[in-house]
């Protein structure tokens, strides 16, 4: 155990953070869930990869920069620390870019992932279907191989950025006889392809952060397919693993989250109740909790480890450590927490980030399904009856 | 930057748990809590295995280990409920004595002939202490007053908050262990009452407490091991963490046990009261709350993404 940062990790840091400095729009960016916040977002990826930030623990083939993990999480805490937007690009550089890396071809790699580096393509994930939600082995949309190609018909919903992006990445059916994870293939399609309808679908918040998507006979070359056909449970648990485990939320989010937190008591302070402090303090312990138990993690996986089923333990305390430090600080705003934008005309963020802290418990496997993988994975308590 | 402990430290740990496992199981408890709480056979064990000299250093004749060694051997302490004051004596008086430099006090603490009771303003009765006695909740603590040596050092009390928290650790891992055993063997319904998932997501919150409370504690040992200005903020963080672990996961424990919990036959009750009793030593839970209150929101510790670390 070694906690202090070596001369070139700090010489690292002072780089990332004199860029981030220099690069970080002033003004934040509008929502990424409207055309134009999108469209912002998307200059935004392009900036990032134009100073080869844009993916950094990749591979430099890739376009990365093939930093290890603590320089990854040191990138992390300097980008949150300028405030630096989100991401449009999560879903490639988080989900979909590590599971090509590990299943596809070299074709594949050469075709998908410099674009995906460059922010040129942004995608968007197609798992989710009305009748499939937690329960992902009931998907039903079809992929019917005619000659070189599938021929898609269905519908999939919930598909973030979807209404907006470019490309995206499914699980389809393609043997009809098929029960359950069996029979499912992961197919990458254009979104602009004939055949396919989106149809934004507004959030809660008004905006349409996701869309449905339809597809009529929708044509796709098999090349298109991610590992083999009939692989698709396979490979969708190798991405879902990504997406729970270390990368998607990393620690910097969350402290700066509890360091704004921290800021609005102390304007608040005068009026607040002791149990709005203690769970300031609270904000605070669990954020730099989850930094360490990231860098614990990051140790683990450089000295060869994995992780497996510890990643819904993450996922469970990060989305809800956000929705508490949400919800404290819509308490300590008082009468002005309904306000979208404050009097001086600024944008509510803490309002807007108390709705979206809402869904963490829903995305990315609900907290439920996280904490029946905890109670049978990790615990080994039996998988009878309920759940 | 290394947040792992190595294999040596891991594997010394290990050898703890396993000797606790076979020479100090629940039957123990049982029979010392009949029998007059103590075996002088159990602390010399402890002391052959060179337990009372981890933090001594190596030209005092002792293994010369750091806190966070201490810190993982506590974890195991209180996993096995051990009721010797192994902890208090080798991971708490030890270092505080050796940076007081009072080494000559150290062979007989290594040798096992000395228990020295210290204790501070915020921790006024200690363990197996010449006092007058005390009763605790925890049947085998053999709690006493008014102890011979008294000091207000800041370093006394964040070692003693340390090593109370490693071992509410322990303490939490093993009655979540014991709860989720129950839970597979007791059946009702027609299944084991496990399958049913009220109890599952009881269950997995305390894992996700557990969890989050461990690289916490790490990271507090290694900051008093480091001298950090900022160790005291570190340590009671982790005091709140490891309690809240502990207090949630034996309120659970009980839970899942149904009736058999609440009786003085099932094992649990020794874990459970053990961790009620460490939870408000070396400082309570408001206790350490405030010193973390009061260097966050009050300023002198900074925050931020990146003040991870500093
Ligand atoms: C903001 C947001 C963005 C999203 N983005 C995408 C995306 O980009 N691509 C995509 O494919 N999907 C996306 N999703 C969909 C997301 O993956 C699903 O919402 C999620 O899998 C849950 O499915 P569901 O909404 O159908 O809820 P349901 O599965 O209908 O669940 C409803 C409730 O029942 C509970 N429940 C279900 N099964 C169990 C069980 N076995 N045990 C206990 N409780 C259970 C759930 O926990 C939940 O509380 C997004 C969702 C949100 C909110």
């Amino acid at each position: 155990m070694q906690l202090t940062y070596t001369p070139e990790q700090q010489a690292f840091r002072a780089e990332v953070r004199a860029w981030m400095e220099t690069h970080v729009p002033k003004e934040p960016l509008i929502t990424l869930e409207c055309r134009e916040g999108y469209d912002q977002h998307v200059a935004w990826e392009r900036t990032l990869a134009s100073g080869n930030w844009g993916m950094v623990t990749w591979p430099e083939a890739f376009g990365g920069r093939r930093l290890d993990l603590i320089q990854w999480l040191i990138f992390e805490e300097e980008y949150f620390r300028a405030g630096g937007p989100n991401r449009a690009n999560q879903n490639g550089i988080f989900l979909l870019g590590p599971t090509i890396m590990e299943f596809g071809t070299e074709e594949q790699k050469a075709r998908f992932l410099p674009p995906m580096a460059r922010g040129e393509v942004i995608w968007a994930q197609a798992w989710s279907e009305p009748g499939a939600g937690s329960d992902m082995a009931a998907i039903s949309s079809k992929a019917v191989r005619d000659g070189d190609h599938y021929v898609i018909t269905g519908q999939k919903t919930w598909s973030s950025r979807a209404a907006f992006a470019d490309w995206g990445f499914g699980m389809f059916r393609t043997d009809p006889e098929s029960k359950r994870h069996k029979g499912l293939t992961f197919i990458l399609f254009d979104l602009n392809s004939p055949g396919i309808t989106r149809r934004p679908i507004r959030q809660l918040h008004g905006d349409t952060g996701f869309a449905e998507l339809f597809f009529d006979e929708v044509r796709v070359p098999v090349e298109n397919c991610l590992a083999g056909e009939g692989e698709g449970w396979n490979v969708a648990m190798a991405t879902a693993g990504f997406e729970r485990g270390l990368m998607l939320r990393s620690p910097g989010r969350f402290q700066a989250t509890a360091k704004r937190l921290v800021e609005l008591y102390r304007q608040h302070e005068a009026e607040a109740s002791p149990t709005a402090r203690e769970a300031v303090t609270q904000a605070w312990m669990a954020a730099q909790a989850y930094a360490y138990n990231t860098y614990a993690v990051a140790a683990k996986i450089m000295a060869g480890g994995k992780i497996g089923a510890e990643a819904s333990l993450n996922k469970i305390f990060w989305s809800e450590l956000d929705r508490a430090m949400h919800r404290t600080a819509m308490q300590l705003l008082g009468a002005h927490a309904e306000l979208k934008r404050f009097d001086d005309g600024s944008i509510n963020a803490w309002l807007e980030g108390y709705i979206f802290s809402l869904s963490g418990p829903i995305y990315a496997g609900s907290n439920e399904v996280q904490r029946n993988i905890t109670a049978e994975r990790l615990l080994g308590l039996p998988r009878v009856g309920a759940g | 930057m290394d947040m792992l402990f190595t294999d040596d430290q891991l594997a010394l740990a290990e050898t703890v748990r396993d000797y606790l496992a076979g020479t100090h199981g629940p039957e123990v408890l049982r029979r010392l809590d009949v029998d007059g709480n103590r075996d002088p056979a159990i602390w010399q064990g402890l002391v052959d295995m060179g337990l009372t000299g981890l933090l001594i250093p190596e030209d005092q004749g002792g293994l010369g280990m750091g806190l966070a060694d201490a810190a993982l051997i506590a974890v195991e302490c209180g996993r096995a409920c051990l009721a010797e004051p192994l902890v208090e004596t080798a991971f708490v008086a030890v270092p505080w004595l050796v940076a007081q430099g009072r080494t000559s006090e150290l062979a007989a603490i290594l040798a096992g002939t000395t228990k020295p009771e210290l204790s501070h303003a915020i921790n006024p009765w200690v363990a197996d202490g010449t006092g007058a006695a005390l009763t605790s909740v925890d049947p085998l603590r053999n709690l006493t007053a008014a102890p011979a040596e008294r000091s207000d050092d800041p370093l006394l009390l964040n070692l003693g908050a340390l090593m109370s928290a490693a071992q509410l650790v322990g303490l939490a891992d093993a009655m979540l262990a014991q709860a989720v055993e129950y839970a597979k063997i007791r059946t009702q319904f027609g299944q084991p009452i496990g399958a049913f998932q009220g109890l599952k997501h009881q269950l997995a919150s305390c894992a996700v407490a557990i969890e989050f409370a461990k690289p916490v504690l790490w990271r507090a040992a290694q900051a008093l091991a480091d001298g950090l200005d900022s160790a005291a903020v570190h340590v009671s963080h982790a005091k709140v963490a490891a309690t809240d672990a502990a207090q949630l996961t034996s309120e659970t424990a009980i839970q899942v046990h149904g009736a058999m919990g609440y009786t003085y036959e099932v094992d649990l009750h020794f874990w459970m009261k053990r961790s009620w009793a460490l939870s408000g030593a070396w400082g309570s839970r408001a206790f350490h709350l405030r010193r973390v209150d009061a260097a966050v929101l009050g300023g002198s510790h900074p925050v931020g993404p990146e003040h991870t670390f500093a």
